[in-house]
């Protein structure tokens, strides 16, 4: 691999894919081959639980994309994940065929029990794998894409975007508690069977699917990589600085945005059909608008606008979560509480930035320490705080 | 096809009012190619939003708006206009913050802008020879991998001069740009700004008058949305009216 | 117009009254007597009885009694109003004349008559006229009537006439003649008199008057039958528009609630640009106060009931203000010129305050009482309404009121107006604008407070009662615009009438989908809202 490849991505990210990638194997491995008393043993409910976390990481790293870098700030991009989710449960109904309760081998059991004659048309189709697929990443980058159309149009920004998604995605989950929308109701979709052919309930294909995630978040993480170092990824970050001037030198922020916006969804929409066959169900509950800010937190907490960040905040504050509910499930919503708003006040970087910023500023004052010797350049300027707003 | 008018902007009857107030009213303007203009004029006499109109931020009520000639630029929006060659300096200076000095000139170069081409498009080296050239004109080619947040005021608005001679336009507007400058600063901004005006169309809203003297260039007094004088600076600073409600005596 | 609106006021008074009569216990064995009397003096003997109670109700049985339809079932003595129908044998209770349910008899032998003749008739209905079309009291008059209405009886035809020749109160004379209208439709009157008599039945307008033209229309003859339908259809088409004027009033309703909940986060919106998320929690807060006030009521004051709102208001004011003024000044100020941040920040604290409320008071629905003055409904014209809806409208509106006078007259105000306008150029003039974030931030606050105590009252207090408010709440925001009271106001009440007015056809959930889509292109046309500020300064 060229060093300019792993100078671009930055060394600490390239290496922290690399370790993503060895758990795609080592967490498989540990699971199934190595023996329950072995030290490298990995027990099955934790594969599980590490499997969620990386769908969960791969959610923060798309959100990341716009908040971090393009400064959208979405508190609905759990409506993104749950329909990827609902897409690939889809596909899962349509594949446990005749073994359902009532065993018809097109209805799923939901439809039969509302006395559904047949497949309503939006179902056509998802018993292709192929097929679900391309709806994994069309269905949330299409409602994305209309969505931010219209808003970034007429320059829709700030609070009042980050309300009318958390609208959006309160009026999907209203939408997705009807019966007759046709997506089972407030049960959603579950029991399912079988993935591809491979039985959902076997710890080979769980491993295989957690393999995929991990896989999946490393893929995620150098796409993001690559575009926020690309002359666009430039171009968003200006936009989020100061979108008037990129509006003055000719360019057209809401593609920009748009851009972005809508591949970010489209990633959610991955995470989310990752996350529903290791979890085995889907209901209208992801769409909940209290999902979608808590994924803030998790980049906010490892730090936004870095690559890494997400990642690290999404597997702390949930494993945190999965910690405190076992030990004092009351007091959960205290610490999360508590968690908006100290890392607002005392660690708006978050950690990777804040430990970022550690490090930049001792290198800088080593090579200071080196200038010493040579005379001093005189004309660098004291810094001038931006005039406020 | 033939040209409406040879000028390179050309108002005529300008008038736009917010709730009530006329910001601009009845406002008539000519800039032949390659001139440069100095504008003055009390707070709120309508600088700031003539340019806005002139940019396509604000949509006037009244009034033809004409560039280059024939393009009547009522019709477009920001972009657009921006990429027919009018560029625009704020007043308040405005550069990409988190990037370095020579990303911020890079972005501002013109060019193709499609999401695609800025994805999968390299730096030529036709660009690089222009980055360092507009450096060498704004004097901050030894600060290019300074971030930008990290300069100084006056630094910044001459970060946001190079930025719009990337954009390589035939039109700049210029807004205050020695707002908060110290006097070797002041000085040195003129000499850029002569230099500039020797290949394009210039039109500078500034309230410091030695600037303007510096400039040497014609001035049009603007008071309560129209134009009260206009003319060589002599000429526009013996004027009464001028007086009365700008300079004072 | 005006004497129906005073019937109707009259007809819910006498609802009131009623059981103050006679029990219906106490009527049902004088009924059971008839079985025992076996001589017509028996039989006199037991409508004097009857007469005696002075209820209006013994008119049902009286009435049957004079058409010879009142029998007893040989078996048990027990005593029935009997239809027959061909074949089948109907047995109605003797008191309310509605089919008695779980009663039969197999054949018409099983059921003897109570003996009835030409003199006892005559008794009867001078016991009847006596007792309630010309009783003493105008609601048992007004109730006598409407019986007769609706019960479209024609042997009731001269008492009613009767009744009307002494009859002074006009009121009550209206109310005669609807009922006279009503009898003679089934009488052996001519076909010119029943249209009369339709005609003015289809003037009432009202959801019996429909009944009654309902089911008298199969069996009218053609003539009949053509102003019967015209009747009906006019009938329907005014109580169309009285549905209207009921979904304007349920519109008005539900956008006073979208006002009391916006109206606070307007302002600090407005003034400091900043989403308080927390908004709906401080709505809360107020509601867990009016719990709290009727607690320390009911242990120690009972008598006080009736003014708990009255007291938790100046309470829920100052606990959800003190609040929203710890938050500005522990967290909101420190994150000035980061709305984002600021959203997140006051997140967290709403997921704190209602886990708080939880631990507290547990995460079940409290119990909050109305007082006896918003309990209840009326009815104006053919529109139900409620008490508690009713006050919630005019508290919004005193709310809406008082907020409008402090914005336009006080000095705070002022303040408060120069900042939304220009915050930079009012902190330049000399305002203290720290200041003026940390009282608006605690007046926003207090005035949700204030808004949970009236939403107390018709929403389920528990920790969640506030996270339901905040999209509404900011939708209005957005949709009036922001900066202007006024935009509040009108945002809230056009929401609030679209819902109401959706609800019917697209249901409430798909209703509310469509306002959102409805919003979102709304901000298309008009990104800053309905009445948005304009000029140079309030681009930035």
């Amino acid at each position: 691999m060229n060093t300019g490849f792993i100078r671009t991505i930055g060394r600490v990210n390239f290496i922290a894919i690399l370790i993503i990638l060895a758990l795609a194997v080592a967490v498989p491995y540990g699971n199934l081959v190595a023996p329950p008393t072995s030290l490298v043993y990995v027990p099955d409910y934790m594969v599980a639980l590490l499997g969620k976390f990386l769908t969960y990481a791969m959610l923060a790293v798309s959100l990341n994309l716009v908040w971090g870098y393009g400064g959208i700030l979405s508190l609905g991009h759990g409506a993104f994940f749950a329909l990827g989710g609902y897409v690939m449960g889809m596909y899962l109904m349509r594949q446990i065929g005749d073994r359902g309760v009532y065993s018809n081998p097109i209805l799923p059991d939901f439809m039969v029990f509302l006395n559904w004659k047949e497949l309503p048309w939006f179902w056509w189709g998802f018993d292709q794998f192929w097929f679900a697929a391309l709806m994994i990443v069309l269905v949330p980058g299409l409602l994305a894409f209309v969505f931010g159309w219209f808003a970034f149009r007429s320059r829709v920004s700030g609070v009042y975007l980050s309300i009318i998604t958390q609208a959006m995605t309160y009026a999907l989950l209203l939408a997705f508690f009807r019966n007759d929308m046709g997506f089972g109701g407030n049960n959603g979709l579950t029991d399912f069977k079988d993935i591809l052919g491979f039985n959902l309930q076997s710890q080979e294909t769980r491993a295989t699917l957690f393999a995929l995630s991990a896989v999946f978040l490393a893929g995620f993480l150098l796409l993001v990589a690559w575009i926020t170092t690309s002359r666009y990824g430039k171009l968003l970050v200006a936009t989020r600085d100061a979108e008037s001037r990129t509006r003055f030198l000719g360019y057209r922020p809401e593609r920009v945005k748009l851009f972005v916006w809508t591949l970010s969804a489209m990633m959610a929409g991955i995470a989310g059909a990752l996350y529903v066959p290791q979890i085995g169900i889907i209901n209208p509950g992801e769409f909940a608008p209290a999902n979608s800010i808590e994924v803030v937190i998790w980049a906010a907490v490892g730090g936004r606008g870095t690559i890494l960040g997400p990642v690290v905040g999404a597997f702390l504050v949930n494993g945190g979560k999965s910690w405190f509910t076992g030990l004092f499930p009351e007091f959960w919503l205290f610490v999360l509480g508590a968690l908006f708003v100290l890392t607002t006040l005392y660690l708006p970087k978050g950690i990777i930035g804040t430990v970022k910023g550690f490090w930049q500023a001792r290198n800088a004052r080593k090579q200071s320490q080196k200038d010493a010797d040579v005379p001093k350049d005189t004309s660098r300027p004291a810094t001038v705080e931006a005039p406020a707003e | 096809m033939k040209k409406l008018t040879s000028s390179m902007l050309y108002l005529d009857d300008v008038s736009v009012a917010f709730d009530g107030f006329k910001a601009i009213n009845s406002l008539s303007l000519v800039l032949e190619p390659g001139e440069m203009r100095a504008i003055i004029g009390p707070n709120g006499a309508g600088k700031t939003t003539m340019m806005d109109i002139i940019t396509g931020k604000t949509r006037p009520d009244r009034g033809s708006v004409y560039f280059d000639g024939d393009v009547d630029l009522t019709r477009f929006d920001e972009s657009a206009i921006a990429t027919m060659g009018i560029g625009r300096k704020f007043q308040k200076p405005t550069v990409f913050e988190s990037h370095s000095v020579e990303d911020n000139i890079l972005l501002s170069m013109s060019g193709d802008q499609t999401i695609s081409s800025l994805l999968f498009g390299r730096k030529s080296i036709g660009e690089k020879q222009r980055i360092d050239e507009i450096l060498a004109t704004i004097r901050l080619d030894g600060l290019r991998h300074e971030q930008a947040e990290n300069l100084s005021h006056g630094q910044k608005q001459w970060l946001e001069i190079g930025m719009l001679l990337a954009q390589n336009p035939k039109l700049l507007l210029i807004d205050e740009p020695v707002a908060g400058m110290t006097d070797a600063e002041t000085v040195e901004t003129a000499r850029l700004l002569r230099e500039i005006a020797k290949t394009h169309a210039v039109i500078v809203v500034e309230h410091d008058m030695d600037f303007v003297r510096d400039l040497d260039v014609k001035v049009t007094c603007l008071h309560e949305g129209s134009v009260l004088a206009e003319g060589p600076l002599e000429h526009v600073s013996a004027n009464e009216e001028v007086i009365d409600v700008y300079l004072g005596r | 117009m005006f004497v129906r609106l005073v019937t109707a006021i009259l007809m819910i008074v006498a609802v009131f009254v009623s059981p103050l009569l006679a029990q219906e216990n106490a009527l049902r064995p004088i009924i059971g007597e008839f079985a025992a009397a076996k001589k017509f003096s028996a039989v006199a003997l037991v409508i004097d009885r009857l007469a005696a109670t002075g209820d209006p109700r013994v008119a049902v049985p009286l009435r049957a009694l004079s058409a010879g339809k009142l029998k007893f079932r040989k078996s048990d003595n027990a005593v029935f109003i009997v239809e027959q129908s061909g074949d089948q044998i109907i047995l109605n209770d003797p008191l309310t004349g509605k089919p008695a349910s779980g009663e039969s008899v197999a054949s018409t032998s099983d059921l003897k008559k109570v003996k009835i003749k030409n003199s006892l008739r005559r008794k009867i209905d001078t016991a009847l006229s006596g007792l309630t079309l010309k009783s003493k009291s105008t609601v048992v008059r007004l109730q006598a009537a409407q019986t007769i209405f609706a019960a479209s009886d024609a042997s009731a035809l001269t008492a009613l006439d009767a009744a009307l020749e002494s009859e002074k109160d006009p009121v009550v004379r209206e109310a005669f003649l609807d009922a006279r209208a009503s009898a003679l439709l089934t009488s052996s009157a001519d076909t010119a008199e029943k249209i009369k008599a339709v005609n003015r039945i289809t003037a009432r307008g009202d959801q019996p008057a429909l009944a009654l033209l309902s089911t008298l229309q199969t069996s009218a003859p053609a003539e009949l039958k053509l102003a019967i339908d015209e009747g009906i259809d006019e009938i329907k088409a005014g109580l169309q528009l009285w549905s209207s004027a009921q979904n304007i009033w349920y519109g008005i309703s539900l956008g006073s609630v979208l006002l009391l909940a916006a109206i606070g986060l307007a302002i600090t919106f407005g003034v400091m640009g900043v989403i308080n998320m927390a908004h709906g929690e401080m709505v809360m807060l107020g509601a867990y106060t009016t719990f709290v006030v009727q607690e320390a009521i009911r242990t120690s004051a009972p008598a006080l009931f009736d003014y708990s709102l009255l007291i938790a208001l100046p309470l829920a004011f100052l606990v959800s203000a003190t609040v929203g003024l710890l938050m500005e000044r522990g967290l909101i100020r420190h994150l000035y010129g980061r709305p984002l941040e600021t959203l997140l920040a006051t997140w967290g604290v709403s997921l704190i305050l209602q886990q708080t409320i939880r631990t507290i008071f547990g995460p079940t629905n409290r119990e909050v009482g109305n007082p006896s003055w918003m309990s209840g409904a009326f009815e104006l014209g053919q529109m139900s309404i409620t008490w508690n809806r009713l006050w919630i409208v005019v508290f919004a509106f005193a709310v809406f009121a008082v907020l409008y006078f402090i914005l336009n007259r006080s000095a705070l105000g002022l303040d408060m107006r120069a900042v939304t306008q220009n915050r930079r150029m009012a902190a330049a003039m000399g305002i203290r604008t720290p200041w003026v974030d940390a009282m608006t931030f605690a007046l926003g606050s207090g005035i949700a407070g204030v808004a949970g105590v009236a939403l107390s009252q018709i929403d389920n207090v528990s920790p969640n009662l506030g996270q339901s408010y905040i999209i509404d709440s900011f939708l209005v925001v957005v949709f009036g615009g922001v900066g202007n009271l006024w935009g509040t106001l009108v945002g809230a009440m056009s929401l609030g009438i679209v819902n109401k007015f959706l609800e019917p056809y697209a249901g409430a959930v798909l209703g509310k989908i469509f306002i959102l889509v409805l919003i979102i292109l709304f901000i298309q046309k008009r990104p800053r809202g309905l009445f948005a500020l304009k000029g140079r300064a309030v681009e930035s």
